[in-house]
């Protein structure tokens, strides 16, 4: 009982973090809200495998595990109507498959737009290293827990993401 | 462009989303609900035989308790018979609704989309309730379970208004119900008919807030 209204106390805070990681992800408000209200489901099932660490990593590990949970029924329910589309490693990322050009957003002078779109084509795992670094600023310890990978795939993850990201930048700045 | 300039860029620029106020909401309920449902004075919905082997019997006493437990849910159908015959319908939608409330489940399915509860109760029920969005009006869904009304089973679609929750049930009928609101020691019950189904919401709120929520869910089906 006092364990959940210390869980309430723990999770509360990192509320927005879980909801911005969510989005980022499955890319649309309702699926992100829902993923969330699973996961605090989830983690109150299992607050007693949280021993005096740090909620935060703790519970984005949740929610990003409920996410890719998701992707998992969207791609089963996509191969079902014969259209298979492997979210995890089919990069939408070729510019021009969202059907927003960078050309488009740059003419339009909207860094913001731009930056949006270019982490949006990121292939998911490579999207949620850069925005559990970039945006919620954690340490790569942290992100090796939430993403459950060793320390050197953290780096090398990055490492990819931060190439894509600059391609796909030069390639808006080019048109 | 360095890694530097690429992090800054992408730190001053890119969106950084927030929980709305109503997830904010009901994960507060979420979290509220589960402390609740935990606390060890709520009497825990399960079988007589369930209980009994919870209780740890050792195998010596088993068949003194099997017996025992045959009295038990002999006791219980005979219970539950006789009161069918007596508890007013009001009083058995309270009785639902104030069970979901402590004992629980509130809902065996949590969302607020109406596109994931409805296809839920696929399998579940012999027709298929209307589920609606009304949550612009103030009242967002939390979730769905299946209940049992009169000995059948029964949709049960689960809202708040503030602070309070809102028990709707739902099941096909031929009869002609008419929009009808009453009280049941200090709950309001508002029926009304929705096409082939009769429904029944039931909740602490004021009886005007409950007769708004009706009429929201209302003009919501009016529309298909």
């Amino acid at each position: 009982m006092n364990d959940l209204r210390s869980f309430e106390a723990m999770v509360l805070p990192h509320l927005d973090a879980a909801f911005n990681v969510a989005r980022w992800l499955l890319r649309d408000d309702a699926g992100a809200e829902d993923a969330v209200q699973e996961a605090v489901l989830r983690a109150m099932r299992h607050f007693k495998s949280l021993r005096g660490d740090n909620a935060r990593p703790w519970f984005l590990a949740i929610v990003r595990n409920v996410c890719f949970s998701t992707f998992d029924e969207r791609s089963a329910r996509n191969e079902q109507y014969g259209q298979a589309e492997d979210e995890m490693e089919n990069s939408q990322w070729r510019a021009g498959m969202t059907g927003i050009t960078p050309d488009d957003i740059l003419q339009s002078g909207q860094e913001k737009a731009l930056i949006d779109a270019a982490l949006r084509d990121l292939p998911p795992i490579l999207r949620e290293v850069i925005v559990l670094r970039e945006l919620e600023g954690m340490s790569y310890e942290d992100i090796a827990r939430v993403v459950a990978i060793p320390l050197g795939t953290v780096m090398s993850r990055l490492a990819r993401a931060r190439v894509r990201l600059k391609t796909w930048l030069m390639y808006a700045g080019a048109r | 462009m360095d890694d530097k300039e690429l992090s800054d860029r992408v730190q001053r620029a890119a969106t950084r989303y927030q929980a709305s106020d109503r997830l904010r909401a009901s994960v507060v309920t979420q979290i509220a609900l589960n402390v609740a449902s935990r606390d060890e004075h709520v009497p825990k919905r399960t079988t007589v035989l369930g209980w009994w082997s919870g209780v740890g019997v050792n195998r010596g006493s088993l068949g003194a308790g099997f017996a025992l437990g045959m009295v038990l849910t002999l006791a219980l159908v005979w219970g539950s018979v006789h009161l069918q015959g007596t508890i007013s319908p009001q009083g058995e939608l309270v009785a639902l609704h104030v069970r979901s409330l402590g004992a629980g489940p509130l809902y065996e399915v949590a969302s607020s989309d109406r596109h994931t509860v409805k296809p839920w109760f696929q399998g579940k029920l012999d027709y298929a309730p209307e589920v609606v969005d009304v949550s612009s009006g103030g009242f967002p869904m939390v979730g769905g379970r299946v209940d049992t009304l009169q000995g059948r089973p029964t949709a049960a679609l689960v809202y708040t208004a503030r602070k309070h929750f809102i028990n709707v049930f739902e099941r096909p009928s031929d009869g002609v119900g008419e929009f009808e609101i009453s009280g049941h020691k200090g709950f309001h019950i508002v029926a009304w008919r929705d096409g082939t189904m009769q429904v029944w919401a039931v909740s602490d709120v004021e009886s005007a807030e409950l007769e708004r929520f009706a009429k929201a869910w209302r003009i919501a089906t009016s529309g298909r």
